[in-house]
């Protein structure tokens, strides 16, 4: 079983870690519709990156559910965060918000030349999407995405344990 | 809306309610007779006899309804006869979360005095879970679990920080007991003994770490502290989340596998014990190859096998023990407290209900993260307040870490005269250790300047310049007359506006700041420090009366204070966090 899936040109990883310390060239946020880092991942980017993440989000005001809007990574080991507004608490058309939210931070990426991305498992926890869901949707999407022609190179899933890596893991070697 | 006029959460909830079903909670929901036993053992309805909404029996028909419209058939046959009704808005939701989180803390005492068997607490969790499920929460309650979610831990403490707080009471611990094998080991394979805490005792209480690390030295134990999967604490018991519950249970588990630790010592804490012992395996479907206990046991092991010696005329003080409700009342721990406590202490004095029967500390397992019921949770504590007051003690002991906040906060609130401890702290205080002689080697004597054997200057805090901000001129007396004695120079500011004065015009190491002061608050001059190019790295200490505003503090958006301790404030807790934040070594 690998722990690594390739798409065409483009790579996707699968590691175990907190992304928010990982030396890599973006990183995305699950983000809140008012864009304030608030708790959990977003306490961590502020305390280990600093207050001008948040500084740079101001200016954004607030953001739709799906958008996806891009800061630097402050004092992160990042130089680029793509804070993505995902769907949250089951709210209506969640599969097809999650996909385009997904989709929206790949195609932000490679508007900024982005060739390298972190993405933690999108939705879950908190936010309450099901791992299988989640790997389900980001691996449909990065594999839509990453066929045609792109500029992005590689895509790391972050995952905090066993519970999250394992159905990301076996999702992808169900593709290979 | 949906097409039965029905919002897309109410939808969710009510089907949710089905799969949450199982005997126990139908049993608790068919069988209320509306006796009103349950309503004489509720600390809510005794600060609130005129107000019959604080009833278990009331609160328990707000869900009872929807489970009598939508699965039961008396509600289905009769639906106005045994007031069947369902939910519709999402307003209706919001109320249902203020009575599930507002009115009540799960302390199941209502639960132990149904002569029916129905147990409250138990859907009044699972209704808090259903509601967390479609975002339906106090903000307090959505930060703590997103951390936990996410971070690892409930209180959101990042790795770099908690190693940091193990090694420096490590470090003090080696230098106290004058032995390098009294240091704290991380991540030891095979160890006997695997050790999670309370990300509480690595924010606000490191003493706990360091004397439950010298216990286990002076034990002689083969332990060990993970570097990861450190917390047992698990917010899921609170919100009802029993995704998250399962999810911390096993990331500890998975830990303690991995490092193939031979036993989990759970540290005092009420609502991690219950978690970790008693329920978590079930949340999150696993089982456990290693045995798990609490460190009350631990201790009480040690004493009685002659591995630990103690004398209890250290402990010279007069003492009560409070129950907390999920380690006595949900777990039966209500003996091994009591028999350590006597092995400590000369003077324990009973308090009275006890064990099972004993009064919520308010606190219950997170409700003091909702500060937007304070006031309703501190009036119900008067009951609390009054058991302390009977005891007469100097102290109240309690075995969980949620409990010494609950407790400080209502005998500030109260005006007593007790403080809180631990049973961790009672056990190292009453230690008996053989200070270890350094093996000598023989040597040429050699010469040494004058100079070298001086001892090295007892003011740890030379050199730094402290600025003490609190509207209590007794408190800035304090404060600056402790830091003084260790050396430093000390500003005073009685006031937010003096204190940015001062700040502005004076090069400052490091600012301690009270939260509630009239006029410029403290959480507007921590926001302004941190907005300020030339004050937002001077490190801050926030020392409060007022533990339940922490939120203001922490909720803002700017990084958070370097430091944190509640009132009343020790010399030596003063001077270790001062000398942890400078990072000064002694």
């Amino acid at each position: 079983m690998s722990d690594t899936l390739n798409i065409n040109n483009s790579v996707v990883d699968l590691v175990k870690g907190d992304y928010t310390d990982m030396e890599i060239e973006s990183i995305v946020y699950y983000a809140q519709n008012d864009l304030k880092l608030g708790s959990g991942f977003g306490n961590a980017i502020s305390m280990r990156g600093g207050p001008s993440i948040q500084d740079e989000l101001n200016k954004f005001g607030e953001a739709e559910t799906t958008d996806v809007v891009v800061t630097a990574g402050g004092e992160l080991k990042t130089r680029h965060i793509l804070h993505a507004v995902g769907p949250k608490f089951q709210e209506e058309y969640l599969s097809d918000k999650l996909k385009k939210t997904i989709h929206n931070c790949l195609k932000k990426a490679e508007e900024k030349g982005i060739k390298t991305i972190a993405f933690p498992p999108m939705g879950c926890g908190f936010y309450g999407v099901a791992l299988e869901v989640s790997a389900d949707i980001m691996f449909k999407t990065f594999e839509e995405y990453l066929s045609g022609d792109t500029s992005i190179e590689k895509i790391v899933i972050c995952l905090n344990d066993n519970r999250e890596f394992i159905p990301f893991h076996e999702r992808l070697n169900k593709n290979s | 809306m949906s097409s039965n006029n029905r919002s897309h959460k109410a939808e969710l909830v009510i089907e949710r309610l089905g799969k949450k079903l199982n005997r126990q909670i139908v049993g608790s929901l068919a069988a209320c007779v509306h006796c009103g036993m349950c309503t004489d053992s509720c600390h809510y309805v005794l600060a609130n006899p005129d107000d019959p909404t604080y009833a278990p029996a009331y609160k328990a028909d707000k869900i009872r309804k929807v489970f009598k419209k939508h699965y039961d058939w008396t509600g289905k046959v009769l639906p106005d006869w045994v007031g069947a009704k369902s939910l519709y808005t999402d307003e209706e939701l919001e109320e249902l979360r203020d009575i599930v989180f507002g009115k009540c803390t799960n302390c199941r005492r209502c639960s132990i005095n149904c002569p029916m068997g129905v147990d409250f607490a138990t859907f009044n969790r699972m209704t808090r879970g259903l509601l967390v499920n479609v975002g339906i929460m106090p903000e307090g309650v959505a930060v703590v679990s997103k951390d936990q979610w996410e971070i690892g831990n409930q209180m959101g403490v990042l790795k770099e920080d908690y190693i940091d707080t193990v090694e420096w009471m490590s470090d003090e611990l080696v230098d106290e007991v004058n032995d390098p094998k009294a240091a704290i080991p991380i991540d030891k394979e095979d160890a006997k003994v695997v050790y999670s805490i309370n990300p509480r005792e690595v924010k606000y209480d490191p003493r706990t770490i360091a004397d439950a690390a010298k216990i286990f030295y002076a034990a002689g134990e083969d332990w060990t502290m993970p570097s990861e999967g450190w917390d047992m604490t698990n917010f899921g018991l609170f919100s009802g989340d029993d995704d998250l519950g399962g999810a911390v249970g096993r990331r500890l588990y998975e830990k303690v596998e991995q490092l193939d630790g031979k036993k989990l010592v759970i540290s005092e804490c009420g609502h991690g014990y219950r978690s970790t012992r008693c329920e978590a395996q079930n949340w999150g479907q696993t089982d456990v190859n290693f045995k798990m206990e609490s460190s009350v046991e631990t201790m009480l092991d040690y004493i009685k096998e002659g591995r630990i010696k103690v004398d209890k005329a250290k402990n010279d003080s007069s003492y009560t023990y409070h129950d907390s409700c999920n380690f006595a009342r949900s777990c039966g721990m209500t003996e091994e407290p009591r028999e350590l406590l006597n092995l400590v202490v000369d003077d324990f004095r009973e308090m009275y209900p006890n064990r099972g029967e004993n009064y919520c500390c308010t606190g219950g397992g997170g409700a003091m993260s909702m500060s937007e019921y304070t006031p309703q949770r501190l009036k119900s504590a008067k009951v609390k307040a009054d058991q302390l007051a009977a005891t007469g003690a100097k102290f109240v002991v309690t075995s969980c870490h949620n409990c010494v906040d609950g407790l400080s906060d209502l005998i500030k609130h109260y005006k007593l005269d007790m403080e809180v401890t631990q049973l961790v702290n009672l056990v190292a205080d009453a230690l008996i250790i053989e200070e270890k002689v350094p093996v000598v080697e023989e040597v040429a004597p050699v010469e040494v300047p004058a100079e070298a054997v001086e001892e090295a200057p007892a003011e740890v805090l030379n050199g730094y310049s402290f600025l003490v901000t609190d509207d209590e001129p007794d408190m800035v007396v304090f404060l600056s007359t402790v830091l003084e004695d260790n050396g430093a120079t000390v500003f005073k500011a009685h006031n937010g506006d003096e204190a940015m004065d001062i700040a502005r015009k004076e090069k400052i190491d490091l600012m301690t700041l009270d939260i509630h002061m009239p006029g410029k608050s403290g959480r507007e001059v921590f926001e302004e420090f941190r907005n300020d190019d030339d004050l937002k790295d001077v490190p801050i200490c926030i020392i409060t009366g007022r533990p339940e505003l922490r939120s203001l503090i922490y909720d803002r958006p700017v990084p958070p204070p370097e430091g944190y301790m509640d009132k009343p404030v020790s010399e030596d807790d003063l001077i270790k966090n001062m000398k942890k934040i400078l990072k000064v070594r002694s």
